[in-house]
């Protein structure tokens, strides 16, 4: 009863089913985890230069002994490490986040960006950059020049996440059925496309193509960074003021409506943003799968559904996860590397079946 | 106070409802009753903002339609037929989501104690934690009440009087907690907020309601108090039964009224 909840001394105790206090222990454990990532993903990787002194030195800026070996160390960390770390951290928090908005937003525990098309216009945006790019497209290439594939992959995933508003949405409304289904039906459309550009395309760019579509973070450089990372960064933090609406959400539109929530506003701003995040990531590096499925679902066991805490443990435990799936995936075959992709569709294949069978009758629409 | 004027709602080129008028005063229970698909919930739709209709709806002398959500949220809520959901949350989680929009009425401090008095109130004590998709039907429906409740938790708030919607409330629910429920829509309205309510018992309804207001096809076919309005000529009318109001059974056959509660 609720006078057990007060105990004595004015300190509120935590009442029977409200899970915010455990919520706050597994983020608290989490941003360990992620510091803990970072510096195994700076420490590691195919060449043997230590982090840890260049960090020292930086700190007490000390001259070191072996000025050749400092300087060399110094580039690896700084300008191969550093970025690819950074990358990570902002791809893989922007894949959980964008999986759990896009989750509250169908309330379907299955939603993903990947599911509704918005990855794979995405995809077929690069694509176009990489095959015409020196033909057909070459003037967009020279006038945006390194900027054109990461903006032809945001305007692809854009394009599509409009289309599918525009189709889904009749008298101010959105039929999420209408979307999800309109959304496999262009995703279908999208790839045929791209398979076609894949087609006209000749060994080198192939072979570019084939990374990148697996995902990767091997691209990772400070300008790349300079250019996804804001639209990332100021997408993410969009997201937490979307959480009180996204939780009304789970009761259904109606409901959320007369809880009060703007409704229409709420579905716009998520869409813009998981658009512009999800184009973003995918420009840089390819399609990285599951991490939005997985993340959330994993967390939502752990923690429970309420968005206020799920969104930034998302934000966390994804950008962990990457970081460690890109330390395997750099040492395992070092000195050569597999795609990152491969790594997260291994793990996460198997969990989205898992909870497909253990949670049968949630895609129903 | 509701006031709908003219009120016609079409879905997908439908009539489904048409010209009703409609009030719902403070201090009363309003119940809607009608045969299926006459048009009650679509009514109570469109006086709740959630479907298009034509015609007026006003609460408390203003403009629904000019409302935005959290200004209807602070003056009314509303409890659906159903509610599933696909996200595991537990029983408290769900009915703090009625303090997200709206405003409950009680003083700050008191609101994190709301979920577990409304839990008490719809008899659900100690379901705080369970999770809500391992409850029973009935027991979802009054978690939500309790939800609902904690929105417009103080019936008259700042001098005006704010408003429930219960669609079909009591539809899942055993005797007891039919009078338990019922009880608590009279009490918000003894205490000065107003409720509009659907209803398909019509001895719950004589037994509560204020004002009954009966749809048939879409359109008003009587309304009044329940002793104008429930008489054997409406009852064969509307609901095309032969049946007599106030007649016992003959013999032996048992028969249990909530009337007999109060």
């Amino acid at each position: 009863m609720a006078e057990q909840s007060i105990a004595g001394a004015g300190r509120v105790m935590t009442a029977e089913g409200d899970r915010s206090a455990r919520a706050r222990f597994v983020i608290a454990l989490l941003c360990l985890a992620l510091v803990l990532s970072v510096f195994l993903s700076l420490t590691s990787g195919a060449s043997d230069a230590s982090a840890v002194r260049v960090i020292r030195d930086w700190f007490t800026g000390s001259v070191p002994v072996d000025a050749a070996l400092a300087a060399r160390d110094q580039l690896i960390v700084y300008d191969i490490r550093m970025p690819r770390v950074l990358l990570g951290v902002l791809i893989g928090a922007a894949l959980a986040v964008c999986g759990a908005v896009m989750q509250g937003l169908f309330r379907n525990p299955l939603a993903d960006p990947g599911l509704i098309g918005v990855s794979a216009g995405s995809s077929l945006g690069a694509v176009a950059i990489i095959v015409l790019g020196t033909t057909w497209l070459a003037p967009v290439t020279l006038a945006l020049g390194t900027l054109a594939l990461p903006l032809a992959a945001f305007f692809g995933g854009l394009a599509v996440t409009l289309l599918l508003y525009a189709i889904a949405t009749r008298q101010g409304r959105t039929s999420v059925a209408t979307m999800l289904l309109a959304g496999v039906a262009i995703s279908a459309l999208a790839m045929a496309l791209t398979g076609i550009l894949i087609f006209m395309a000749d060994d080198r760019q192939l072979r570019d193509l084939t990374f990148w579509q697996l995902g990767s973070l091997a691209g990772a450089t400070w300008p790349k960074i300079g250019t996804v990372g804001p639209v990332i960064i100021l997408a993410l933090a969009a997201m937490p003021f979307l959480s009180r609406g996204l939780n009304a959400l789970a009761l259904g539109e109606a409901t959320a409506g007369h809880l009060g929530i703007p409704v229409q506003r709420l579905k716009y701003t998520a869409i813009v943003g998981v658009s512009a995040a999800v184009g973003a990531s995918v420009a840089v590096s390819g399609g990285i799968g599951f991490i939005g499925i997985v993340v959330p679902h994993v967390l939502r066991l752990a923690i429970g559904p309420d968005n206020r805490y799920l969104l930034p443990a998302s934000a966390l435990l994804g950008a962990s996860l990457l970081l460690i799936a890109d330390a395997v995936v750099r040492t395992i075959v070092a000195p050569a590397e597999l795609p990152i992709g491969i790594v997260t569709a291994v793990a996460g294949a198997p969990s989205f079946l898992w909870i497909l069978l253990r949670k049968r009758g949630v895609i129903d629409l | 106070m509701i006031e709908a004027r003219n009120i016609s709602v079409a879905i997908g080129g439908k009539r489904i409802v048409s010209h009703v008028d409609f009030t719902a005063r403070p201090g009363e229970v309003s119940a809607i009753v009608g045969p299926n698909g006459s048009g009650k919930t679509t009514l109570l739709k469109a006086l709740t903002g959630e479907l298009a209709y034509t015609g007026t709806v006003t609460l408390n002398g203003r403009d629904l339609s000019a409302m935005k959500p959290v200004e209807a949220a602070t003056l009314r809520a509303v409890l659906p037929q159903a509610t599933a959901l696909s996200f595991p949350f537990t029983v408290r989680e769900i009915v703090r989501l009625g303090l997200i929009g709206g405003r409950s009425g009680v003083l700050p401090g008191e609101d994190a104690r709301l979920p577990e008095r409304a839990l008490a109130r719809v008899d659900l004590e100690g379901f705080a934690g369970r999770f809500y998709q391992e409850l029973s039907g009935g027991e979802q429906q009054r978690v939500q009440l309790a939800r609902v409740l904690c929105q417009v938790w103080s019936p008259v708030l700042e001098g005006r009087p704010r408003y429930l919607f219960l669609d079909e409330p009591v539809s899942s629910l055993d005797v007891k907690h039919q009078l338990i429920i019922m009880n608590i829509a009279r009490d918000f309205a003894r205490r000065g907020g107003g409720v509009v309510a659907i209803l398909h018992d019509l001895n719950l309804t004589a037994l509560y309601a204020d004002w009954i207001f009966v749809l048939s096809r879409g359109q008003l076919a009587a309304a009044g108090a329940p002793q104008d309005v429930l008489n054997d000529e409406l009852i064969e009318k509307v609901f095309d039964c032969r049946l007599k109001v106030g007649a016992l059974p003959a013999g032996s056959v048992p028969f249990v009224l909530p009337q007999s509660a109060a």
